[in-house]
């Protein structure tokens, strides 16, 4: 592999930042680096970068130890979250600045900054200033800039995070055709799990400092190892959980301890994508796998409703539908196919679908 | 006025209400301020009043007043020199990292600003002074630190060196530090990323430091006449004229000096970006 964190443990002071994070990152991929903000994931890459001295861990780069080099001796390019352009150089300086460092010939570094520029689709702007360039220009610079000397892992920082709706997703399609193209070994950190699925192909998902789960984004979607991941990775609504011999509602009871299922104790948690919960009409509410509640309050999402449930067994659910959901104060009734739901035992993570 | 302006559109009255307004508002502070303004215009004034263009000039061309402008010009621009060299590095590190004692670091680099020049002048002697251990050290080895031209350059530079310390350092800190992370990342050393990112980016700042200094330097007069009152500078022999002849002795070398300033001014003003001198 190219680029291989391992055991990464970093303290600010007392707070500890990192706690044994490890993963890999393969030649030519592009992995996310995936998780709410504080997690530990701008730490991380700024102890890849060499910009931060972690606490314990090492760092390999092609096969190389670098946790003790500085920055400039690392082959590690950098996109931070906000932008780095140079302000007194020229957009072809700008792109131009890593190649002596990285002893590219004087004679050939035109025909470099050419090449790179075009790859952004920036060459008319060469001669233009930093400030003269437009959110989204700018990005396509540093991605160049970060790009020429032709490291060996590419490190994006939450890049588009301060852009608009419509010009990150752009963005985002063009982050993915340069990768493609260059066919660079690449680490893009983000918060937003929609743009880490779209790009990557595989996730790291960070909470609180540790590694929360590992794989291809369809696979971590679909059976996530940690009710964090699964909250995190698509929205879930947890489902209130009945300990065995209580008379709890038909859902529990059924899905949970039924034939061939998992015993049930209080310490498991369920969840569930508010997706796959339907909301039933009035007349069907007899029927077995149901949970009833009262409608405390509907979003009209243009697309879809959002309806959120005070449950008779406690808690709130969220549900989505099609159609619209009864008002506010009614009773509603729902179900869900138990091999959708996700349960999880609390001490020793997933417990997996029942079914 | 625009209220006279037959116009009964909203945003030409909101405008006209909001201006009175504020010109009510700030009558009172314009008023103390312009006598502040009116008592430092008044000895510009007066000085200008007193010249006789060709006296002045004749002056000036004198072998007195040519030697004093001669040293000024040669010492201001070596303890600018000296201050900027050392300076500017210290900035660098006062801006960029933190450490125990920073704080009194700190107050020690801009205590000469605060700190009355002739005082300055006598500390310099109990510590440089011809019967110091220091002093007579390099005395013994040919170098007089005091009376001397290396005196009134170690007069000037403890006296004005603040100036680009804390000015550079204020445009050091206005960089953005991820520019020099990403300078590092593209495969500059720390040295590299100082000549390439932070030098250019705070030039103008430092610039401003650096004029200043020598503003300072080439006015300095209470330090260097404890220090080095021999060789005259511009500002001693304005000291000597007036005793030996009075006010309108002090005019002609006095002038230079202003013309000095007025250029330096005129420099800081156009490479712009002078910091607050405490910028923290």
């Amino acid at each position: 592999m190219t680029l291989e964190v391992a055991d990464l443990t970093h303290r600010y002071g007392d707070e500890l930042a990192l706690e044994d994070v490890s993963f890999e990152v393969d030649a030519g991929e592009i992995v996310g680096l995936l998780g709410p903000s504080g997690c530990g994931k701008t730490t991380t890459v700024q102890a890849i970068a060499g910009h931060v001295n972690p606490t314990t861990g090492e760092i390999h780069l092609r096969g190389e130890d670098i946790t003790a080099d500085p920055p400039e001796r690392r082959d590690v390019g950098v996109v931070f979250q906000e932008p780095t352009l140079f302000p007194h150089l020229t957009v072809a300086e700008n792109v131009a600045y890593g190649l002596r460092p990285a002893g590219v010939d004087p004679d050939e570094r035109a025909a470099i900054v050419d090449h790179y520029l075009e790859l952004v689709s920036l060459s008319e702007q060469r001669e233009a200033m930093p400030a003269a360039l437009s959110g989204g220009q700018k990005r396509r610079v540093e991605l160049a800039r970060a790009l020429a000397p032709q490291p060996d892992v590419l490190l994006l920082d939450e890049p588009l995070s301060a852009l608009d709706r419509g010009l990150r997703d752009r963005l985002r399609e063009e982050i993915a055709r340069i990768q493609r193209e260059t066919g660079v070994t690449t680490l893009y950190v983000t918060h937003d799990q929609e743009t880490a699925m779209a790009l990557s192909d595989r996730l790291v998902v960070m909470s609180d400092g540790q590694v929360a789960g590992v794989g291809e984004p369809r696979e971590l979607y679909e059976s996530p190892p940690t009710p964090f991941v699964a909250s995190f990775l698509g929205r879930s609504t947890r489902l209130p959980v009945t300990p065995p011999g209580d008379p709890g509602l038909t859902l529990e009871r059924r899905a949970l301890a039924g034939d061939g299922g998992t015993p049930v104790d209080a310490n498991v948690t369920c969840l569930a994508r508010p997706g796959d919960i339907t909301l039933l009409d009035s007349g069907q509410a007899e029927n077995a796998h149901t949970l009833i509640g009262v409608v405390d309050r509907v979003t009209d999402l243009g697309t879809r409703y959002e309806a959120v449930l005070t449950l008779d067994a406690g808690g709130d659910l969220t549900v989505e539908t099609q159609s619209a959901p009864p008002e506010p104060g009614e009773l509603a009734c729902c179900t869900i196919d138990r091999t959708d739901l996700l349960l999880f035992e609390e001490s020793s993570g997933r417990v997996g679908p029942v079914c | 006025m625009r209220s006279h302006i037959s116009r009964t559109d909203d945003d030409v009255s909101t405008y006209t209400r909001t201006t009175w307004t504020a010109r009510s508002t700030l009558l009172v502070p314009a008023l103390l301020g312009g006598l502040l303004l009116v008592y430092v215009a008044v000895p510009f004034v007066a000085f200008l009043a007193r010249t006789g263009t060709a006296d002045v000039l004749a002056r000036l061309a004198g072998p007195q007043a040519q030697v004093a402008i001669r040293n000024s010009l040669l010492t201001a621009t070596t303890s600018t020199t000296v201050a900027t060299v050392l300076g500017v590095p210290l900035a660098y590190v006062l801006a960029r990292r933190s450490f125990p004692g920073k704080r009194l670091l700190e107050g020690l680099i801009i205590l000469p600003l605060v700190l009355p020049p002739v005082v300055a002048g006598a500390m310099l002697l109990t510590a440089f002074g011809r019967f110091t251990p220091i002093g007579a050290t390099a005395y013994a080895v040919g170098i007089e630190l005091t009376g001397s031209f290396i005196g009134i350059v170690l007069a000037q530079t403890f006296v004005a060196a603040p100036f680009v310390v804390v000015t550079a350092r204020a445009g050091f800190g206005a960089i953005d530090e991820r520019l020099e992370r990403a300078s590092r990342s593209l495969g500059y050393t720390a040295f590299g990323t100082f000549r390439h990112v932070a030098l250019p980016l705070a030039r103008g700042t430092i610039l401003a430091g650096v004029t200043l200094t020598f503003a300072r330097a080439m006015g300095e007069f209470g330090a260097t006449y404890m220090v080095a009152s021999n060789p005259r500078t511009m500002p001693t022999r304005i000291w000597v004229d007036f005793i030996n002849g009075g006010i309108d002795a002090v005019v002609p070398v006095g002038l230079a000096l202003l013309a000095v300033t007025l250029a330096v001014l005129a420099v800081v003003q156009r490479v712009g970006r002078v910091p607050t001198v405490i910028d923290r």
